[in-house]
């Protein structure tokens, strides 16, 4: 569209303020290759992308400079994309945006080090954000270094497992303006660390402490911090009732709490900490003691609450009860894997919280369709049902879904008895965005026709193993689901190429999965490939037709593919080595591919510049040269190498 | 013949301030007193060494009569007017520096009472006296006379300082006034006892030297006195000499205050064998030392602890000033805080005022002055490893994050070889994950931790299922 514009009257262009062009440019977000054109259209229109674009995603760290000084305003650098990123690049990061740069992200990169860090961290004087997450060498230097960014008010350094107290503890110092930090998984971080954060970044707004050794001792200077909305004590093995029973400071400000998998804490610490934190929304006790009268009692007095997380506990029908007498009206409840949901008590508190927008029953195997008509029927405004593995529902119980919840955008049907019936009754359900029918053996063609022609705003759909599903059911999906951007049609032995035909039409679609659909040829798959240019994970695994005729369009239009699965496929050298021509890709499994040499997957695996992880059959380990497979690593790929015996597609 | 008694006579010259004078030694070679003694020449022609004569006529002194002790008690007048006022001063000075301080207040007012206690007991034995010796001179008169003007002078001093204490514009004429004050009511010359000069003249003579040691000797004199008199009048000596210090020095009251001399305060030994020479630190080790000098130090008296003196007068305790100008321990120093023992004297001015000569031989850059504290140190040298970005270390953790949280500005220190290496790289992680895929083929649990992970080995576990 722009191009045919700006061939016309290029003059008219000149009349437009800069202003006004980026406003037109902001909207140009859902194809990333929409603002390449643009800019290749002229010097002017390249200027002002250059100038417009704030967000930078690079894909390689041998071009940052250039591309860093090509894109002068960038504000936000994600790296996540470079698997390496030395210390020369963050010099020259540091060097060019050392007034712009805001934030970056540093989560999928390794290969730099504290001295790197530290230039960043003194020179962009405006960073707010680091990402440093799975730095696992990171030491106690490089958060020094980290602590030298004054302004830095978020900072997640999940997996930072090398990082200690002294660390933390020149981050607390440093880091005055903190409003964010995770230190998940920082193993080596205890009460002291996270202490002295709590004593001297007094702006926190978020804590997540999942899995830190810590105790009963930070836990008082945690819960004085003013601000403080959102805490993360998921797996906190050390917290146990005795310190909670002693705690005496209200936490007016908390909203979010998480104590997943605190296994030392019952009933009375709970109650001990509810009464200290009362205005709390959500909380979330997932895998923790068993959801007994005295539990839910306890969390009685939290009279905010809005959401609850009980996945994985074992929930009593008492408790279940008692939740349905809280005077506050949830809008989110999770109780899903949780062992003891029975019918009397889902209904019961069903009936009791009519507001309830999500529910999660996943895996909830006692439950049968009195749940499923007390929930359809008291809460209607449900936007999210999730019900994976109910199998005792029977098919006649999803029609009420349908018939009674209009609301609802995410849908999870996934192992059930579903039928056609209850397709064409959940087709009424016009907002569906996601909708997971995987193993749903009862439906067929017709009923996803309903759905095909009714949930137009349907973006990801899960049919994998519904061996009831042919080409038509796809066809009619293809034609009313214009968004789909995800589709798994995995195990469909039926499906030929005339359905990735129609599919090409979905252009949006950015995650195929036809693993398992011998039928298919590369013929499929190059119609696929360009008509679906934004394809990022793409799994043709058991594609037995697939060969390299389907590689060479795939390596030519889809230039977003980051992650491939070609096993069992019949590739050979060349197709893999094309592939080699997508500069994102990132992802390889490479399984008893019988064409391929351990040249041709050398010269691959050279070719591909970004590649992280490659999964590879054992056997090529002692074929390719050891130098290569060196070199390889320290460019950044990890190799998995994988003994799996030869596998024949079982026909169903 | 003459030579002898030319170098008796020098003795006392040089031993007994307060009996003999330049004038009479030259004019003569009797000295004076042979009017009234003739023992004493006895004794000269019996015993040829000067130090047993030295020894053996302090005792016959005691046993003398009053009245040659007053003749002889002006001569000795010079020496002493010369001591006190310039100790006075001294005090003074210290006293303008002092604040105002209730308890001490209350100490020197207490002291007062005491003091007029004891003065009203010496007139009640004068005038018992009076009663008993009725044909005396009229020298004995005017002493006593003096005697009473002398403790009165110096309670009116103190009590006028004391109340000056609480003016302090009036501190500095005060000052300015009390010397004088001092001289015309012959204040350190007439309290001076001739007794005590007479019967301990060597002890008198130190006392004029040595401040220190003047503190001690008083009670030997009131051990050694023999008369009754003669006791009343030198407690009094001690309590006038007490009253230049306390009496000036508002604030401490309940303690009096000594200061050693730096030379004092360095010397190895405090203990030396009057025999051989030889120093100890320690009085139990000069003891035992004694033993091989003769069979007479074996005994259980002299082996044993010297006990402290039973009087009857209440200890004043003992407070220690820093001889360092300037500095806190110092008396001079406007919030003075005085040291307890001569131990913490000791340590505190090698601590403070002295080079760290010894050098931790581990880690070659702490330095301490007092060789325990490097004894201390060296136990646990290279423990500290919890070190703050000002310098200080500490042994433990948490005792570095209690001083951080403390203190704005501090953060922990990293140590330079961990900076040094620094981040090596994820390489190693992935290393590592490799070996473990060797191992075994289930370790999908990898999967998650590198980008994109979780689909694939999902998709796997999927399929399988």
């Amino acid at each position: 569209m722009k191009k045919q514009r700006c061939s016309e009257k290029i003059n008219l262009f000149d009349l437009l303020s800069e202003e006004i062009v980026f406003i037109i440019l902001d909207c140009l977000n859902t194809n990333p290759f929409d603002k390449k054109s643009f800019s290749l259209v002229c010097k002017s229109f390249y200027i002002t992308e250059s100038k417009h674009r704030k967000k930078l995603k690079p894909l390689r760290q041998e071009h940052l400079p250039a591309v860093l000084i090509r894109y002068s305003n960038t504000t936000h650098l994600d790296l996540s994309l470079c698997p390496r990123i030395n210390d020369h690049s963050l010099f020259a990061i540091s060097k060019i945006t050392s007034f712009t740069l805001q934030s970056i992200d540093l989560s999928r990169s390794w290969g730099f080090s504290s001295s790197g860090l530290l230039s960043l961290t003194l020179s962009c004087k405006n960073l707010k954000e680091i990402d440093i997450s799975n730095a696992v060498s990171l030491k106690d230097a490089g958060a020094a270094a980290l602590a030298e960014a004054k302004n830095l008010e978020k900072l997640w350094m999940g997996r930072c497992k090398m990082v200690t107290d002294m660390g933390v503890g020149c981050i607390a110092v440093g880091c005055k303006n903190l409003k964010l930090i995770s230190l998940k998984w920082c193993l080596g971080v205890g009460d002291l660390g996270v202490g002295l954060i709590a004593v001297k970044c007094k702006e926190i707004r978020s804590l997540d402490l999942s899995y830190l050794p810590i105790t009963n001792k930070c836990l008082p200077s945690i819960l004085k911090l003013q601000h403080l909305e959102d805490l993360i004590l998921e797996g906190c093995f050390g917290i146990d009732d005795c310190s909670l029973a002693a705690l005496k400071h209200r936490c007016k400000s908390l909203k979010v709490l998480d104590m997943s998998s605190c296994q030392n804490i019952s009933h009375l610490g709970l109650s001990s900490l509810t009464s200290s934190i009362g205005g709390l929304q959500q909380l979330t006790l997932a895998h923790g003691s068993p959801v007994t009268l005295s539990i839910a009692n306890g969390l009685k007095k939290l009279s905010m609450l809005q959401s609850i997380k009980l996945d994985g506990s074992v929930v009593t029908r008492a408790g279940l009860k008692a939740i349905g007498d809280w005077c506050v009206s949830l809008k989110e409840l999770s109780l899903s894997k949780c062992d003891g949901v029975t019918d009397e008590g889902l209904s019961y508190v069903a009936t009791k919280h009519r507001d309830l927008r999500k529910l999660d029953i996943t895996c909830c195997r006692k439950i049968s369709d009195v749940s499923i008509t007390h929930v359809t029927s008291s809460c209607t405004g449900l936007t999210s049902l999730r019900m994976e593995s109910c199998t005792l529902v029977p098919r006649e119980a999803f029609v009420l879904i349908g018939q009674r919840c209009r609301f609802l955008e995410e849908l999870d049907l996934t192992d059930n008895e579903i039928d056609d019936e209850g397709l064409k009754s959940i087709s009424r359900c016009s907002k569906l965005s996601v909708l997971k029918l995987g193993i749903c053996l009862n439906i067929t063609d017709g009923g996803l026709a309903h759905v095909g022609m009714c949930c137009s705003k349907l973006k990801e759909l899960d049919l994998y193993r519904c061996v009831g599903i042919m080409d038509s059911g796809i066809l009619t999906i293809a034609c009313g689901c214009p968004d789909l951007e995800m589709i798994n049609i995995a195990y469909l032995k039926d499906i030929t190429d005339s359905s990735l035909l129609s599919l090409s039409k979905c252009s949006r679609l950015n995650t195929f999965e036809s693993r398992g659909c011998p039928l298919i040829t590369s013929l499929g798959l190059a119609a696929i490939a360009v008509g679906c240019k934004q394809l990022i994970k793409l799994d043709i695994k058991w594609c037995h037709n697939i060969n390299d005729v389907g590689m060479l369009p795939l390596a030519h239009f889809s230039q977003n593919l980051r992650q491939i699965n070609l096993s069992y496929t019949s590739v050979t050298d060349v197709g893999l080595l094309s592939l080699a021509s997508i500069s994102c890709l990132q992802n390889m499994t490479i399984l008893h591919v019988k064409g391929l040499s351990p040249n041709g997957l050398a010269a691959a695996l050279l070719a591909c510049g970004g590649i992280t992880k490659v999964k590879l059959q054992a056997a090529f380990k002692q074929l390719l040269p050891q130098p290569l497979i060196d070199h390889l690593q320290a460019r950044g790929c990890v190799f998995q190498w994988r003994n799996k015996v030869f596998q024949v597609l079982h026909e169903n | 013949m003459d030579l002898k008694e030319g170098l008796r006579a020098e003795t006392w010259a040089k031993s007994s301030l307060a009996e003999n004078e330049m004038s009479k030694r030259i004019s003569s070679n009797n000295p004076c007193f042979t009017d009234f003694n003739s023992q004493q020449y006895q004794q000269k022609w019996e015993d040829p060494s000067i130090l047993d004569y030295d020894i053996r006529i302090n005792p016959a002194f005691q046993e003398f009569n009053q009245p040659p002790q007053n003749q002889s008690s002006l001569p000795c007048d010079p020496t002493n007017q010369i001591k006190n006022p310039f100790q006075m001063n001294e005090n003074l000075q210290t006293n303008k520096m002092q604040d105002w301080d209730p308890k001490a207040m209350l100490n020197n007012l207490s002291f007062l009472e005491q003091k007029i206690h004891e003065l009203q007991d010496l007139v009640h034995l004068i005038v018992g006296r009076r009663s008993q010796i009725l044909g005396r001179p009229d020298e004995l008169v005017a002493q006593q006379q003096q005697l009473i003007t002398a403790d009165l002078t110096s309670i009116i001093v103190q009590l006028i300082s004391t109340a000056g204490s609480l003016l302090p514009s009036m501190k500095h004429t005060l000052s300015a006034a009390t010397p004088s004050m001092g001289q015309l009511g012959q204040f350190g010359g007439v309290p001076f006892p001739p007794g005590a000069g007479l019967s301990d003249s060597i002890q008198v003579q130190n006392s004029c030297a040595k401040k220190v040691s003047n503190q001690s000797n008083p009670i030997d004199l009131v051990g050694n006195s023999g008369t009754q008199q003669n006791h009343a009048v030198e407690e009094h000596d001690l309590k006038d000499e007490d009253d230049a210090d306390d009496g000036e020095q508002l604030p401490p009251g309940s303690y009096e205050i000594l200061q050693l001399e730096k030379e004092e305060i360095l010397a190895p030994h405090t203990h030396f064998c009057t025999i051989c020479g030889k120093g100890f630190k320690r009085d139990a080790n000069l003891r035992m030392h004694m033993r091989g000098h003769g069979d007479e130090y074996k005994t259980p008296a002299a082996l044993a602890k010297p006990h402290k003196e039973s009087s009857s007068e209440p200890m004043l305790i003992k407070r220690y000033s820093c001889p360092y100008a300037g500095c806190k321990r110092n008396k001079d120093h406007k919030k003075f805080q005085p040291l307890k023992t001569i131990l913490c004297v000791k340590n505190h001015y090698k601590r403070t005022h002295c080079d760290k000569s010894y050098v931790c031989s581990r880690c070659n850059t702490k330095k301490f002055s007092v060789i325990a504290d490097l004894k201390t140190h060296e136990k646990h040298c290279g423990k500290d490893k919890w070190l703050c970005s000002c310098g200080t270390t500490f042994s433990r953790k948490d005792k570095l994050f209690g001083h951080i949280a403390l203190f704005q500005g501090h953060t922990p220190a990293i140590p330079l070889d961990e900076t040094i290496k620094g981040l090596a790289g994820p390489s190693d992680r992935r290393e590592g994950n490799e070996a473990t895929s060797k191992i075994g083929s289930t370790n999908f649990n990898f999967g998650s931790s590198v980008p994109n992970g979780t689909g694939v080995s999902d998709m796997d576990a999927k399929g399988e299922s």
